[in-house]
């Protein structure tokens, strides 16, 4: 390796080191912490501190004792996550090349815009590009190269600094640099690329409830079933982190039985039923609306009936036989938690023949179920019910007495309170076991008016006529096969003969696993799914339908369909990479797109070979699914922009409007972040991210639009104008509103919040990492305190900025908050619910500021624009890493970069339209391919007999 | 009025308050009665090699059953309000332990011990994610994202191993930590680190379990009361059914895969192995448990207090039953920033605890300490009032630990960790002090639990440098 000796010693200004000296115990001092700030990102660029870092390099010797700060491996972990692992199969002669190509044209690159802090004995932030023992570990630093790529090309290196153009490298400079890195030090053959390895995954919760969904037609709330699943690289579908503990295991045994019990039909043939509600009554014309208000009005439904008022309510039946039909009814009587005396008898007739008759009196709530069997005839039959009010019981005894009437004034409060938690329980206990917290005080508050019986209007009593089931007819050969029997027996019930059950088993038990496996299941394992479901049905008191049920659970227990496992395609003995075969591209794609199995077409088309043919077409049908919504579109924008977060980040509304929470002030004005203003922000996100994907729009929209998605509540509160009504639809803003993407809606602005108040630096850091893609190392250890640096504005509270400024003063501090800082306070017109404000702390709002890239803007529209033209690409790169690593389940390293900048190269292309993102991504090589496996052409090993055998005898 | 309630309500399910009243009323039923005969059993059968010297496998000397747990708290805490006055057994106790004044003389304060593998090293920011991942295991967390996760075994793991034959669950791991925020966690950490205390090899935590109901139905089967043991073994006995089958389907696919994917694999068949013997040890002993309290209602309580006085209480029962003697309690991930409006702080634990030295915020952050020890010191009572099969109390034949990885959370220090010891391990522990160890790693107090636990060959763990003498 060169050695610095030859290199000419750049000297930026002898006389500003010797300024810079005075200073330097100090700056020693913080050397250690000073280190972790620059770590990972090559040294943040700080304008006019170069020298600085100049005049402490000279004294480096001084402070290498401190090596446990200054070890390199710390430096190795950084960057992305696998960089570390050497891939160690490049050839030695292209090792040389890329070493020869290095010193000839990469070299003098870094020698004309690097060295004056990372060579020629500088080595800032710990990167020198001159002190590599060898090309070999020069071309080992896969890790340092590859935060020389990001930072170059997203500008923050070399530093900005005013009328330096000069000095930065041209973009051919950049590319050369850049082509260098990629197809040299990393090695990677654009023709041929590695794709990476993919952990299997494990179904994630979301993806398991949206499967069963798919595959059993049932719902199942594995969110509150299952434990949360860990996540990385902010996703919660990474196949490394989904861990699977015992507890899993048990969980998954669990929801198999009771999804099957839910899903899986026990018995072949059921009894035609026909069940209606109340609402599916109507009153008789001419009758009195009989509706209580519960029942939808005057319009004549008949759900909820006053016992106070006589009324009829029917509804039509057909049949189309002559036989025994059953009609089962559930009523319930619902009073009003006062007590009410009215009362009536409800008649229930069929064809004006009464069936029965049901004195209903006050409770709070009652159910009553009533079967009958009628002997019907084909045709029409009206069933109707009566309500024939009746005299109010007499009222019952007052809990006057219970009112002391002698005591002293001072004590009445505490007294009065006692006795009414004695009536209270009176009341409670009557009310049956219905939730009191109410109770209290509605007892209190009936003893101010003790004396008088309760306002007509204040109790109530009803009977809500749930629902009405007829069942029929009785023989059994008008049976009919129960819900879900065709989803998974294509053949109706099972044939008598043993044998061809057997059969019938195989050919069920084939067709489920294959699709629960989402690829073909072997014979052997179909074999043994039949031998547990024979081993149930063959019992006497057992259903087919039960024993095939008992299989499915296997099938749903299996790692099978609890991980996504993968297969190439067959390829050539010697290749070493292969396109993952159609099956596990219909599941990529499935779950990428839908957060669900494969559909039917999908399959299908997997099975005929026909899928990657059809692809481009298939994803356009796929994105134009509603699934597409559920999937994507809701744990992406969830994940990535946080928008799941929304919903229970702690935000005081109170206390962010500056509202003493403390005292009871009650002339306060009435501030809500409530359950549905959080819902509407969170589907103001979604919203805006499906339109722009399904409208095929730039990605740039997501960042800088004029339009967004709300409803009155949500426009109130974000101040936008003649915006009515509770559908979130798409608003056009007013020309001069801050408005317009994803960095100022809700969704953004509070999740980035702390409890109380905005914090810019979380703003900054958000923006820097899901939008420019460029974070910052984290904070180091014993940080200076914020507090600290307010003592430094007497006599008046500062303002958030004021501190910050501060804080960036601190040369400890600056390298990283120079970056996120700007970002932030760019946003600080936004309170911590998103909504606009002029001032803070009684102060008004600059929201003005200047990127490290040395981009100027005067306020949040500004820099959206900046965002948005003059870091373009780096938004492109970001949300195409994202986007990658979702559809992967894998963080990306050094091997992805070409596969990125291809994407990357699209976006640019085809004008950043989101199709050119998602073809990008799903024809991507890492979406497309896998590694090679020699062992794959193995087949399953065949279970032992002995296994077999045991299946078999167990009960 | 309550946002905070109202907004975790979005995040849960809504809860009746009465359901639950209901439900710790049926607890205190349950806690006034004695161990009941169908634990005793299986206990007694595990307790021959006891001797009234030195007690077998966690088993007293006088023959009941001898319980670790170890419960964490979050984001350290306020040291001003933390350590006690004097030493030894002559202690006064600090404001922040005020509530365990009824049970001073059963437990003890350490201090002196550190989680030097929490501290930053060349690792860098992240002590959060460090301090909850070292904290049972003593070992320094590999600092990734996704790839490549490994901690170390944690104590409860390591006892669980040798220990968890004797009772119907090798161990139990209980969370109040059931909603996590999406995105990434502490500062390149994957969030496994953030929310897991136990783990059962070095990349694979065990997760767990912070529904009250769910917990309560695993322990004592579902349904009410008369028909838990009808529901529980119809259960077995469909799980047992399918074990093997899902067994030969997981080994048919080991050929075919690469190293990550064989190491999921094995996570499975670790899984289904041990539901086949709990399975096989619950037939061994017989009946079911019960617990003669109702099923808890649907859902997390909304309210955190009694999400952990639940949580508690489930642990008391589990004990009680003998239906495990191991447990972990993780009450938050470290980090965590829930406020507390039950006790008018609207801001963040973790913004409280970087106070820096702003009065108010300490103040916050050791009324945050105090709300976390009354819950802590409620337990312990239960658990004193609660009479064991030898007529001990269940406190006396327990070891309890009440920690965090992080000492002070101002700033992220992790030497002189907040620990308390409670109970008196059936006699082979000295409750009643506080005692300060010089600098120790936190792990040779782990080393020496097991040894008390009766745990063998265990000569190191995390970073250990012995025995922690004097306990």
């Amino acid at each position: 390796m060169r050695n610095a000796v030859n290199a000419p010693l750049q000297c930026p200004s002898a006389v500003g080191a010797k300024q810079f000296v005075g200073g330097l115990s100090d700056v020693v001092g913080r050397w250690r912490v000073d280190f972790f700030a620059v770590l990972a990102n090559l040294a943040a660029p700080q304008p006019g501190r170069r020298r600085l870092l100049f005049a402490m390099a000279s004294f480096r010797s001084s402070f290498a004792g401190h090596s446990g700060y200054l070890h390199r491996g710390a430096f190795i972990r950084l960057g992305l996550a696998a960089a570390g692992a050497l891939g160690g199969v490049q050839s030695l002669a292209a090792d040389s090349a890329a070493a020869a190509k290095f010193h000839r044209t990469i070299e003098p690159l870094l020698t004309k815009y690097c060295y004056d802090c990372h060579g020629n004995g500088l080595n800032k932030g710990k990167v020198s590009f001159d002190e590599f023992a060898s090309d070999a570990e020069l071309l080992a630093r896969r890790d340092l190269w590859l935060a020389v790529l990001k930072n170059v090309r997203a500008g923050l290196m070399p530093p900005k600094e005013d009328g330096d153009e000069a000095l930065r490298p041209t973009e051919g400079e950049v590319r050369l640099l850049a082509d260098w890195i990629k197809y040299d030090a990393f090695g990677i053959d654009p023709a041929n690329p590695d794709p990476g390895h993919v952990t299997a995954r494990r179904l994630n919760r979301v993806e398991y409830r949206n499967t069963i969904r798919d595959l059993m037609g049932t719902e199942f709330n594995a969110e509150a079933e299952f434990p949360p699943d860990d996540t990385g690289n902010g996703f919660d579908n990474m196949g490394e982190v989904l861990t699977i503990s015992p507890l899993h295991l048990e969980k998954y045994l669990a929801a198999a039985e009771a999804i099957v019990d839910r899903a899986v039909p026990k018995v072949g043939r059921v009894m035609r039923e026909v069940s209606v509600t109340g609402r599916d009554f109507r009153n008789e014309p001419g009758g009195e609306t009989g509706n209580a208000g519960g029942g939808g009005g005057g319009g004549g439904r008949g759900g909820v009936l006053s016992v106070k008022r006589a009324a009829t309510v029917t509804r039509k039946f057909s049949v189309e036989r002559d036989d025994t039909y059953k009609i089962s009814v559930e009523l319930e009587a619902r009073g009003s938690f006062d007590f009410d005396p009215n009362r009536c008898q409800l008649i229930c007739r069929t064809d004006g023949r009464e069936l029965f008759s049901e004195l209903v009196e006050w409770s709070e709530k009652k159910a009553i179920s009533r079967a009958v069997d009628v002997e019907w005839t084909a045709g029409d039959h009206v069933v109707s019910f009566e309500v024939v009010p009746m005299e109010p019981v007499p009222t019952p005894t007052k809990p006057e007495r219970r009112i002391p009437t002698d005591l002293p004034v001072a004590d009445g409060a505490e007294k009065a309170k006692a006795a009414g938690e004695e009536v209270a329980a009176v009341v409670a206990g009557a009310a049956d076991d219905k939730a009191v917290p109410g109770a209290a005080p509605a007892g209190a508050a009936a003893l101010v008016v003790p004396r008088r019986p309760p306002p007509a209007q204040a109790s109530r009593l009803d009977v809500a006529i749930v629902s009405v089931k007829l069942s029929g007819p009785r023989a059994k050969e008008f049976w009919i096969a129960p819900d879900n029997h065709a989803r998974f027996f294509p053949d109706g019930p099972a044939p008598e003969n043993a044998a061809a059950r057997d059969a019938y088993a195989a050919k069920v038990l084939r067709q489920f696993a294959t699709r629960a496996f989402r690829r073909p299941v072997d014979e052997k394992k179909v074999t043994q799914l039949v031998q547990v479901a024979r081993s149930i049905y063959t019992r006497p008191d057992k259903t087919f339908e039960e024993g095939i049920g008992r299989a499915m659970m296997a099938v749903l227990a299996s790692p099978r369909f609890l991980f996504r496992i993968e297969e190439p395609e067959p390829v050539a003995a010697e290749a070493a990479y292969a396109p993952v075969d159609e099956y596990s591209l219909a599941s990529r794609l499935s779950y990428f797109l839908w957060s669900t199995m494969p559909d039917e077409e999908l399959f299908d088309l997997a099975q005929q070979g026909q899928l990657r043919k059809e692809l481009a077409a298939q994803v356009q049908r796929m994105l134009k699914d509603p699934k597409a919504s559920q999937g994507l579109v809701r744990n992406f924008t969830g994940q990535w922009l946080q928008a799941r977060d929304i919903e229970f980040v702690p935000i005081n509304a109170r206390a962010v409007l500056g509202i003493n929470t403390r005292g009871q002030n009650d002339n306060a004005p009435r501030v809500d972040f409530d359950g549905p203003l959080r819902k509407f922000m969170r589907s103001e996100t979604e919203m805006y991210f499906e339109h722009v994907l399904r409208d095929d729009r730039s990605v740039i929209e997501l960042i800088d639009s004029d339009y967004t998605f709300l409803n009155a509540r949500l426009a109130t509160h974000y101040g936008v104008p003649n915006v009515t009504g509770d559908q979130l639809r798409l608003v056009k803003l007013p020309a001069d509103s801050p408005r317009g993407g994803i960095l100022t809606q809700g969704t953004f602005l509070a999740v980035t919040s702390n409890p109380t108040r905005t914090s810019p630096v979380k703003r900054g850091l958000f923006v820097l990492e899901n939008i420019l893609g460029t974070p910052t190392p984290p904070p180091p250890p014993n940080v200076p305190d914020l507090e600290e640096s307010k003592k430094e504005i007497a006599g008046r509270e500062p303002k958030l900025s004021e501190v910050l400024a501060l804080h960036r003063a601190n040369a400890l501090c600056s390298s990283c908050h120079q970056r996120m800082d700007p970002l932030g306070l760019a946003f600080e017109n936004f309170n911590a619910m998103g909504s606009w404000r002029d001032e803070e702390a009684k102060q008004p709002i600059d929201p003005a500021g200047k990127l490290i890239t040395g981009e100027n803007f005067k306020n949040v529209r500004e820099l959206k624009h900046v965002l948005v033209t003059e870091r373009r690409l780096d938004f492109y790169r970001c949300l195409t890493e994202k986007m990658l690593m979702y559809a992967l389940g894998r963080g990306l390293d050094y091997r992805d970069t070409v596969a990125v900048d291809t994407i990357v190269d699209r976006l640019v292309r085809e004008d950043g339209r989101m199709s050119a993102l998602m073809t990008g991504v799903i024809e991507s090589v890492p979406f497309q391919k896998q590694h090679a496996q020699p062992s794959s052409a193995v087949t399953a090993i065949s279970p032992t007999q002995a296994t077999v055998a045991k299946i078999e005898s167990k009960p | 009025m309550n946002h905070h309630a109202r907004s975790r309500d979005l995040a849960t399910q809504r809860h009746l308050a009465l359901n639950r009243r209901q439900f710790l009323r049926g607890l205190g039923a349950c806690l006034a009665l004695p161990v009941f005969e169908s634990a005793l059993t299986p206990m007694l059968r595990a307790a021959p090699a006891a001797t009234p010297a030195t007690g077998g496998l966690a088993v007293t000397p006088s023959g009941a059953p001898l319980r670790m747990a170890y419960v964490y708290i979050p984001n350290g805490v306020h040291q001003k309000n933390w350590w006690p006055t004097g030493e030894g057994a002559d202690f006064t106790l600090s404001p922040t332990l005020q509530p365990l004044a009824p049970v001073q003389g059963s437990l003890q304060v350490l201090g002196g011990l550190d989680h030097k593998c929490a501290d930053p090293g060349n690792d860098g920011a992240g002590d959060h994610a460090r301090a909850n991942a070292t904290f049972l295991t003593g070992a320094r967390a590999r600092k990734t994202d996704s790839a490549d996760i490994a901690v170390g075994v944690s104590v409860d793991q390591i006892a669980a191993q040798q220990v968890g034959h004797l009772t119907r669950f090798p161990s139990l791991e209980l969370s109040c930590d059931g909603v996590r925020k999406s995105g990434r966690c502490d500062s390149g950490y994957s969030c496994a680190y953030q929310y897991n205390i136990s783990w059962a090899s070095a990349s694979t935590p065990v997760a767990p379990e912070s529904n009250p109901r769910l917990v309560f139905e695993r322990l004592f089967g579902a349904g009410a009361p008369g028909e838990r043991q009808a529901n529980f073994r119809l259960r077995q006995d469909t799980q047992r059914s399918l074990l093997d089958l899902v067994l030969d389907d997981a080994h048919s696919l080991e050929g075919r895969l690469d190293r990550s994917d064989k190491q999921k694999l094995d996570e499975y068949l670790t899984g289904v192995r041990e539901i086949e013997q709990r399975i096989q040890r619950t037939e061994s002993f017989g009946s079911l448990p019960d617990p003669h309290a109702e099923t808890p209602p649907e859902g997390i309580p909304a309210d955190y207090g009694a999400h952990m006085d639940i949580m508690f209480d489930l642990l008391v029962m589990a004990f009680q039953t003998d239906s495990t003697r191991i447990s972990t309690l993780l009450l938050a991930g470290d980090g965590t920033n829930r406020p507390f409006p039950q006790i008018g702080i609207p801001e963040g634990h973790h913004y409280c605890s970087h106070h820096k030295t702003k009065a108010e915020l300490m103040d916050k952050i050791a009324q945050i300490d105090l709300y976390y020890m009354q819950h802590f010191a409620r337990f312990l009572k239960k658990m004193e009032e609660t009479k064991d099969v030898d007529g001990r109390t269940l406190l006396q034949n327990s070891m309890i630990v009440y920690g965090s990885g992080c000492a002070d959370g101002n700033r992220h220090t992790h030497s002189n960790l907040p620990v308390i010891l409670a109970g008196s391990g059936g006699g082979a522990l000295t409750p009643g002090r506080f005692v300060t160890h010089g600098s120790q790693p936190m792990s040779n107090l782990f080393l020496t639990l097991n040894d008390r636990m009766g745990v063998k060959g265990v000569t190191r763990l995390g970073d250990s440098s012995g025995r922690l003498a004097n306990v």
